[in-house]
């Protein structure tokens, strides 16, 4: 038996003396190695370890929720969570999960990141440096980060359910401009991770945060049009898939806020989009073997050919709704848990970008998207950062200042091609999207 | 454990700090009648920073043992060595301090832990449900309560030896309304330093009806004409202009990495009427949220004199910009939780009072507006830009106070608004509302000031 799994059995013991009838411990133990990098050089590295209990008491059908990193604190956090239980109002669908039958998953935990040291941290942090200043002279590394971390989880419930498993994840972003006189180009960020210490992969990353920094590079005002705007996966991901996953959310769909409450079964999107979640895809950077609950993920297709399938729900949603439990409790040992995505991706399409491209008479390719993107109407409207004019076909030149705007539903429901290429964004592996009939305004 | 943190940095070989932060929180939250959270954590750790060949490292543990702490200090160590090889700047010898002794408890008549749980969860359903009996008009509330008990021990090798025993809650409503499609909102929230009748100088449900009150009056008010206009800001508008606009561009980090501040001490950048500080103790009324008597590098955190009768005299430091600089720490490094590193935040932020009274100030104004709070949205870069929603603000019409107009920005350079001062209130108030600043970690913090007198820009869709 594991350090952690006793703590977590002695805070579910001082849940019940205090007065639970029934009660979950999420158990976390982290050791984490950060090394920053900035303007050109190392930052403070920072080592921490630490071990969280969160304590979930049920009174009947009212909760309440304690946690400490403290094992002389146990007691005080189980009383707690049984004071705020009792004091909280009664909600018939509180209660644990059902119980589901373990099925561990491999791949979370690679042995040899037990013995990834500062020393390690830092000189794959300062790899960022060095490749970026190896690629152009005119790059400026705005900040760079690499973290190490090697942990294990563990749920038990006052059912019988005793879940546990290890992990490790590394994971390093990098965010580059470039400056060439008096120009000075978009700032471009990139993120990567990798569960074992043979997948850590910085050189990618950083090439393609300084391309598309030099990229941008002498941009100049672009024109207003109503055109086609190809996305990037980074833009996918601020104007569609934050949008998908607010209305994928069983908790906003039970709350009345997701317009997808009556949709499912129904057509929401073009034939050729396929999203899908997987908990389990060995490798994925948020694979486990269960979720915050101890339930295992379900992998699931949301989206089916445009049409809705389901709703990500944890135990409290599946229960309000009637629906199975798909697995996706989320959320640390400090709060109680929440719903949230694990692996989430949008299947490639048939075509390369290259095809993609030559097909648009008049249209920009959008790296990034800085703006609002509500997720409850659909509107999005913001500036295309480090766009790209597209003219009969071809990239034409980087343009500046300009404004795109839409609705997601829409696009989703519209959008016209989507690339064999994806990339992974930590947890989402996204292809790039092309929009037609999208208002662009230009500074010209 | 203060014993064993000062053995342990005496005996350390290299310059060592030693934090031991124990940390009780509470926080309920209430939406529409739901209770969304209502959870407590207890966190203890002790966090280490080393200074090793002019490079620091940090590490945290909560393995409070004296052989959990030593491991704590080796890999702090470990981490400074470790990036030293590859590290181009070096920090150089931290300079001479005013290091914090002794013991700093809390003064409060009213201990918060005097309130049991069940009290403070049924405060905040009463103010949910006096928003939701504010009219038919009302459509959405939140509520929030968080408040934070800490004890903290810091330790440095060269003379910093020092206990605190700090409170720190918050209270905050929304509330929303609705007509014909048009959505308004309504905000109160306070915060201290102290105890549970510290914190409620407006009892909770008065606070409910006030967020109410101000959403309803809203949906009837006309927008502002926009423009530049003579305006009388009050109290919580010149702390957030002094900690939102100015504040954040003299944290000596943010003035290393290119703020407008750089090359301007010394230089008028205000009215001579303004005098601008920030400081760890609570002037001219108690209870700020801010106060802390030392920072976490155990430095006494005193009063700075940030703009001295419009000049710039000086920035906020840790002991890492001061030496940089060449001058004294000021007491405003600053750590949210254990396992975080200090950095340079501040504290109460605010203008000294001068002499006109309040009324004086609003009856010189022929045309203007009457400006309240901070509402919803803004931001401040670190060339002093700034735009804020205003929470309350109304028209003043030769010289009196007018009706009320909703969606009101101001906007403007903060030092050209500093400038246009002419006249500075004879009170003072200290009002950030929920007293929070984020800049990689959270930090507690008030702001503040008198009422003063100056020119901005006022935003608001017209129509």
């Amino acid at each position: 038996m594991t350090h952690l799994l006793k703590r977590c059995e002695r805070a579910l013991d001082e849940a019940r003396r205090a007065g639970a009838e029934a009660a979950e411990v999420f158990g976390q133990t982290i050791r984490s190695i950060s090394v920053g990098v900035e303007k050109n050089d190392v930052q403070i590295s920072r080592s921490q370890q630490e071990t969280m209990i969160g304590i979930r008491a049920f009174v009947g059908p009212r909760v309440g929720f304690a946690c400490t990193n403290d094992p002389d604190q146990l007691a005080a956090a189980g009383a707690d969570a049984v004071t705020l239980a009792k004091a909280s109002p009664p909600d018939e669908h509180n209660r644990l999960p059902d119980a589901a039958p373990f099925a561990p998953v491999e791949g979370t935990f690679d042995p040899a990141a037990e013995q990834f040291g500062v020393s390690d941290a830092v000189r794959r942090a300062t790899e960022i440096l060095s490749i970026a200043e190896g690629i152009d002279r005119r790059v400026i590394l705005g900040e760079g980060q690499f973290v190490a971390e090697v942990g294990e989880r563990i749920v038990v419930n006052t059912d019988g359910l005793s879940a546990g498993e290890r992990a490790s994840l590394f994971s390093y972003f990098v965010v580059a401009t470039a400056q060439d006189g008096e120009a000075v180009s978009n700032m471009d960020f990139q993120f990567g991770a990798s569960r074992s210490v043979a997948g850590i992969e910085i050189a990618p990353i950083v090439e393609r945060a300084c391309r598309n920094a030099l990229g941008s590079l002498g941009a100049t005002k672009g024109e207003s049009f109503v055109g086609s705007v190809i996305l990037s996966p980074h833009a996918v991901q601020s104007i569609l898939v934050q949008l998908l996953l607010f209305q994928l959310n069983a908790k906003n769909v039970l709350r009345g806020m997701s317009r997808w409450r009556d949709a499912i079964g129904k057509t929401v999107a073009v034939p050729s989009l396929v999203v899908s979640d997987d908990g389990r895809r060995p490798g994925g950077v948020a694979t486990s073997s269960f979720d915050r609950e101890g339930t295992p993920h379900r992998p699931m297709t949301v989206i089916e050919n445009g049409v809705l399938r389901g709703f990500l729900h944890n135990a409290y949603t599946s229960r309000a709704m009637g629906q199975p439990n798909t697995g996706h409790a989320s959320g640390s040992a400090r709060s109680l848990p929440t719903i949230g995505p694990t692996n989430f991706s949008i299947a490639p399409g048939e075509r390369p970008l290259e095809e993609m491209i030559g097909e648009v008479d008049r249209g920009i390719l959008v790296t990034r998207f800085s703006g609002t993107a509500d997720p409850v109407s659909g509107d999005f409207s913001g500036v295309a950062k480090a766009a790209h004019r597209i003219v009969h076909g071809r990239i034409d030149r980087p343009v500046t200042e300009t404004l795109i705007a839409g609705n997601s539903f829409e696009a989703l429901r519209s959008l016209s091609a989507i690339s064999a290429e994806r990339e992974s964004i930590f947890a989402f592996t996204l292809p790039y999207v092309r929009l037609d009939g999208i208002s662009v305004t230009g500074g010209e | 454990m203060q014993a064993l943190l000062e053995a342990i940095a005496a005996e350390a070989g290299s310059w060592i700090e030693l934090r031991f932060h124990a940390r009780k929180t509470k926080r309920i939250s209430i939406r529409n009648g739901i209770l969304e959270e209502s959870s407590t954590a207890r966190l203890t750790g002790v966090g280490v920073r080393a200074l090793v060949d002019g490079v620091l490292g940090f590490a945290a543990t909560t393995d409070l043992s004296e052989r959990g702490i030593r491991r704590a200090v080796a890999d702090a160590q470990a981490a400074a060595r470790e990036s030293a090889p590859m590290k181009k700047s070096r920090i150089p010898d931290f300079g001479p301090a005013a290091f914090a002794r002794g013991s700093h408890p809390l003064l409060t008549a009213d201990p918060l832990d005097d309130h049991p749980l069940e009290e403070k969860l049924e405060w905040v359903m009463r103010a949910d449900e006096t928003v939701r009996r504010g009219g038919a008009s009302i459509v959405s509330s939140s509520v929030q309560y968080e408040e934070f008990q800490d004890e903290k021990i810091i330790v440095t090798s060269d003379g910093a030896s020092a206990h605190l025993i700090d409170a720190k809650p918050e209270f905050r409503v929304v509330a929303v309304a609705q007509a014909n499609g048009d959505q308004t909102m309504g905000l109160d929230s306070t915060s201290v330093t102290g105890g549970w009748r510290d914190l409620f100088r407006r009892a909770p449900d008065e606070m409910a009806e006030r967020a109410v009150r101000l959403a309803v009056d809203q949906l009837s008010a006309p927008h502002p004409a926009g423009g530049r206009a003579t305006v009388v800001l009050d109290p919580g508008l010149v702390g957030v202009l002094s900690h939102e606009a100015i504040g954040h561009t003299v944290e000596a980090d943010i003035v290393l990495g290119g703020a407008v501040t750089a090359r301007m001490i010394g230089k008028q950048v205000a009215s001579e009427l303004v005098t601008l500080c920030d400081s760890g103790q609570s002037e001219h009324r108690p209870h700020a949220t801010g106060t802390i008597p030392f920072d976490d590098e155990g430095i006494a955190a005193g009063r700075t004199v940030i703009i001295d009768r419009g000049v710039l005299r000086s920035y906020l430091h840790n002991r890492e910009t001061a030496a940089h600089f060449g001058v004294e720490p000021t007491g405003n490094a600053r750590a949210f939780e254990y396992s975080d590193d200090p950095i340079i935040r501040m504290r109460n932020t605010y203008i000294e009072p001068g002499e006109t009274p309040v009324e004086e100030l609003i009856a010189g104004v022929r045309t203007g507006y009457y400006l309240c709070g901070l509402g919803f949205g803004g931001q401040a870069d670190s060339n002093a830009e700034f735009m804020f929603g205003v929470r309350e603000a109304r028209r003043i019409e030769g010289g009196r106070l007018g009706g009320l107009v909703r969606g009101a920005t101001i906007s403007g350079n903060a030092f050209d608004v500093l400038k246009s001062v002419d006249a500075v209130g004879n009170d003072f108030e200290w009002d950030l509302g929920a007293g929070r600043c984020g800049k990689t970690q959270l930090a507690k913090v008030d702001a503040g000031g008198p009422h003063l007198r100056c020119t901005a820009t006022i935003g608001g869709r017209q129509g």
